[in-house]
């Protein structure tokens, strides 16, 4: 086998969705035996480019080669053909099926017959690379653990030569990590190619071979493992520091508006999402929050937003316990929670219904008429529609056919119209081009002035330390620690985004709680 | 490689449609599924505009009993628009209500209990009432407990719905041949037979020269004034809107999703429970037939209007016209069955259908395929 065919090339590979540059003349290469990781910040393209060798996407230019061969991936099933598996982050398992029906049900050779020697043939691929694993487990007994390690045995089941693995360990434990990095070092040694996503730098120095970064979309680098560290890493992955030019608006804070105390929330699955967090928000303050995609950010929008059962913990708003009010008590209190998915209609907006009937949403029910007042909605709309410049025929189009900055717009917009007093948002200017970023910055800002606090969940580490007066880091579930903005960099937020550095706890002084409390008695909250 | 090209052929979206070339469009459907339906009379040795004329005048024109053919003509479109309107309200909250044919069969048989109750000598605009609130109530229950499952245990309301219709059918058919003394239902002398109810619980009618109005059809129009305000302007119509089109959206909001599912379940199914109970005062007595197939026809009813209101009102005029229509032309074309009015209603269906298909979508050929293709190629 000789190192110098490469298993998978890609050169000068260009995505483009709408007016977005997922992927921008991307090269990738990956040798027989080897392991490489792929590593970069949310948004810089990784699954992108992955899903192009799956055969989800195509690419708008650029080649891919197997085994030195160009070839065009039009689906999943040509993946497959060339020998490419990947395992998503998110599991594409039949539940009510066994292990190893769910590996049948896709094999070519499974014909219409199911034949009981399928568990035994899965079994003996599971055995040989070092598996533990029952084929005759149905996948909604399976741990979390067992259904990835289903995953992959699928792919080698398949004939996969070339395996791509998604973030595979941010959903395992410690112990399941080490075991997940057995089989891929036995699966390279049997001459298995090997793509691993990952943010976890350790992980990366531990099991990789070569390195190749991507930020923002656009190839940066590869190098070997043993020839760099974390710290170049780091600086490869964030950059160096870009000046944007947002303005940082000088407020006088206020007394904490927002505490939120050992908070500790469960996620769908049942794990823990948030992890025993503290930290408050004052009036006239923007509190951004940082993190790899996935930390726990959704789940802690929607618990201040009441939509999530709160395991542990307490959420103080002025000095008043909100925990287990409903949505409408939470929304009565001034508390305003937008959240942009990245499908962008998800959550906060009714996407068949007009940009009027959408601006009442939060406030339909009020006064005692049996009737909705359209007509206030409706100017509030076209009010809207003028400050912020979105583009639409009307105020009665349906919000889904406005493109993605305008529906933004109609949300955020919506959001502060109600005059809140503390403002969660996640993402607001998720995919949105330079000056709708600005606009929505602008509005942020705006409410900063007029004492209003801010929780700001977002990604791009530069807008954040620009815009925001505090950073706090998140790292699965728990808090790493907050920083003042202005003294921060982001190598640091970096580090501590990936877990390497972990400032929440520094001379038995705890991150995240005010000195001017409005917790009573906050030293028997921290105790429990 | 040569595989690298756009497909043959390709749907691709369509925004934007003149709403009066959705209208030509319709139209168009119609007359394409009535001339599909034209060569099927021809191959059943029918002339088929003859067939016609006397499908879609129902035989009214220079007949002395024309005013019959309007009477059975009214019986059989109010239940039909008012199980429909029902319907639409459920089907607007993503809540697929198909059993319709249960709830009604189950409030004629409340209001016809209350018929067989009520002493003879009541007002008949009293006994009328007390039938169509029995039949609400009884309609009501039995759709507020399929939501009640659907929101506290995730049942599927399809599933749930649609047994209980046969349910509703044994339940019917039980009261119909149970001879036992105390069935009020049936006949005292012929049993087993349904029995007619008393006068005073028949239909109020208004005459018009020798038509005469029947009371219900007043309501059904009122109930569809009331309905579009309902949906179009008060804050419940809203909710069921947001709630149709993203629970969680409605959660964020603050609503209760689950009063508004099973409030707006109870509302749907107590609309076809009246229209039961209000079909048994028109026709004077029970059967297991009474339904006419309404829970059935109001869904098709529903979507082709797309649940608005008014265009409930059209379609529904337009298929019950369809069906006396058919019933009347088949009598006197012995070689045509009346069922071949459901043969041309699915027709038009399915026509109406690929008409929609073709104002959301429009499918684009592969031009220049050789150029196109070598240019991808070299991109490659």
């Amino acid at each position: 086998m000789s190192n110098n065919i490469y298993a998978i090339e890609l050169e000068n590979i260009t995505k483009t969705f709408g007016s977005v540059v997922a992927n921008k003349n991307i090269n990738l290469n990956v040798k027989q035996g080897e392991i490489l990781a792929l590593l970069g910040e949310n948004g810089s393209g990784k699954t992108t480019l992955m899903n192009m060798l799956s055969g989800i996407y195509k690419p708008d230019s650029g080649t891919i080669k197997v085994n030195g061969v160009p070839v065009t991936i039009h689906s999943p099933e040509d993946s497959k053909k060339y020998g490419i598996g990947m395992v998503h982050q998110h599991f594409k398992l039949v539940d009510v099926f066994t292990a190893a029906d769910n590996i049948w049900m896709g094999a070519q050779n499974a014909g219409l017959i199911l034949k009981n020697d399928r568990y035994e043939k899965i079994a003996e691929i599971s055995n040989k690379f070092g598996f533990e694993f029952n084929p005759r487990k149905v996948v909604s007994n399976m741990s979390v653990s067992e259904k990835q390690t289903l995953e992959i045995l699928r792919v080698l089941y398949y004939g996969a030569n070339v395996i791509i693995l998604d973030e595979p360990t941010a959903v395992l434990t410690v112990q399941e990590i080490r075991k997940l990095f057995d089989v891929l070092r036995r699966m390279k040694e049997e001459g298995h190619s090997i793509i691993i996503i990952t943010h976890k730098l350790n992980e990366v120095m531990e099991i990789s071979d070569r390195v190749t970064i991507l930020r923002k979309g656009e190839y940066i680098d590869t190098v070997n493992t043993s020839e760099t560290n974390e710290q170049e890493l780091t600086d490869l992955m964030v950059g160096h520091k870009v000046n944007l030019n947002i303005e940082r608006v000088e407020t006088s804070f206020d007394r904490p508006l927002l505490e939120i105390r050992n908070l500790t929330i469960k996620n769908d699955e049942g794990s823990k999402a948030i992890d025993d967090v503290n930290f408050y928000i004052r009036g006239g303050e923007i509190l951004g929050v940082a993190g790899i995609a996935g930390c726990g950010q959704k789940e802690l929008c929607e618990a201040i937003a009441g939509l999530r059962k709160i395991e542990d913990g307490q959420i103080i708003h002025k000095g008043e316990n909100i925990v287990g009010l409903t949505p409408k008590a939470i929304i009565e209190k001034g508390i305003s929670m937008s959240f942009i998915p990245e499908d962008r209609l998800g959550m906060g907006l009714a996407p068949s219904l007009s940009i009027t009937d959408n601006m009442m949403l939060k406030n339909y029910n009020q006064g005692k008429s049996i009737f909705v007042d359209r007509d206030k909605a409706r100017n509030k709309a076209q009010e809207l529609i003028d400050r912020l410049g979105i583009v639409t025929p009307s105020t009665e189009t349906p919000v889904r056919r406005l493109s993605g900055g305008n529906v933004q717009k109609v949300l955020v917009g919506r959001e502060i119209d109600a005059g809140p007093n503390v403002i969660i948002t996640a993402y607001p200017v998720r995919g949105l081009d330079i000056n709708s970023s600005y606009a929505i910055y602008d509005i942020l800002n705006e409410q900063k002035k007029d004492g209003v606090g801010i929780l700001f969940v977002g990604e791009d580490l530069d807008v954040m330390l620009a815009l925001c007066d505090k950073i706090m880091v998140l790292c699965h579930g728990k808090l790493m620690g907050v920083v003042h903005a202005h003294k921060a960099t982001k190598e640091e937020l970096g580090l501590m985004m990936t877990g390497a550095k972990d400032i929440s706890e520094v001379n038995g002084k705890v991150a995240g709680i005010a000195k001017d409390s409005l917790i009573a008695d906050s030293k028997e909250a921290s105790d429990e | 490689m040569n595989k690298n090209r756009e497909p043959l052929i390709r749907v691709v979206k369509r925004e934007g449609m003149k709403r009066r070339e959705i209208v030509m469009l319709y139209f168009g459907a119609i007359i394409l599924a009535l001339g599909i339906g034209a060569i099927l009379l021809l191959s059943l040795d029918a002339e088929p505009f003859e067939y016609y004329e006397k499908m879609f005048t129902m035989g009214t024109i220079g007949n002395k009993l024309a005013y019959i053919q309007f009477q059975t003509y009214v019986q059989e479109f109010v239940p039909l628009l008012i199980t429909s309107l029902a319907l639409s309200l459920a089907f607007k909250m993503r809540f697929w209500n198909i059993g319709g044919e249960g709830q009604f069969l189950l409030g004629s048989l409340a209001g016809a209990t209350v018929a067989f109750m009520v002493p003879t000598s009541t007002n008949v605009f009293l006994s009328m009432f007390l039938m169509i609130l029995a039949g609400a109530v009884v309609g009501g229950l039995i759709g507020l407990s399929t939501a009640a499952l659907k929101v506290k245990f995730g049942t599927n309301e399809t599933l749930f719905t649609l047994m209980i219709n046969y349910v509703a059918l044994y339940v019917m058919r039980f009261f119909g041949e149970t001879k036992a003394d105390w069935n009020i239902f049936l006949r005292p002398e012929e049993r087993p037979k349904f029995n007619q109810i008393p006068d005073n619980t028949k239909m109020f009618t208004i005459k018009i020269g020798d038509f005469s109005l029947e009371l219900s059809l007043i309501l059904a129009i009122v109930l569809v004034v009331v309905l579009y305000f309902y949906l179009n302007r008060t804050k419940q119509g809203y909710e069921i809107a947001v709630v149709g089109d993203s629970i969680n959206t409605a959660k964020y909001a603050g609503m209760k999703v689950n009063k508004v599912i099973c409030r707006t379940m109870f509302i749907s199914a107590a609309l076809i429970g009246a229209a039961g109970a209000l079909r048994v005062s028109s026709v004077h007595a029970l059967s297991d037939s009474i339904t006419n197939s309404v829970g059935w026809t109001g869904i098709v009813v529903a979507w082709l209007a797309k649940l608005n209101p008014i265009g409930i009102v059209i379609v529904s005029a337009l298929i019950t016209l369809l069906q006396c229509g058919c019933r009347f032309a088949s009598s006197s074309f012995g070689n045509i069955d009346s069922h071949f009015a459901d043969l041309l209603q699915g027709i038009i269906l399915f026509v109406i259908l690929a008409a929609d298909f073709f104002i959301r979508f429009k499918i684009v050929f592969r031009h220049n395929s050789k150029k196109s293709s070598s240019e991808k190629e070299v991109n490659a």
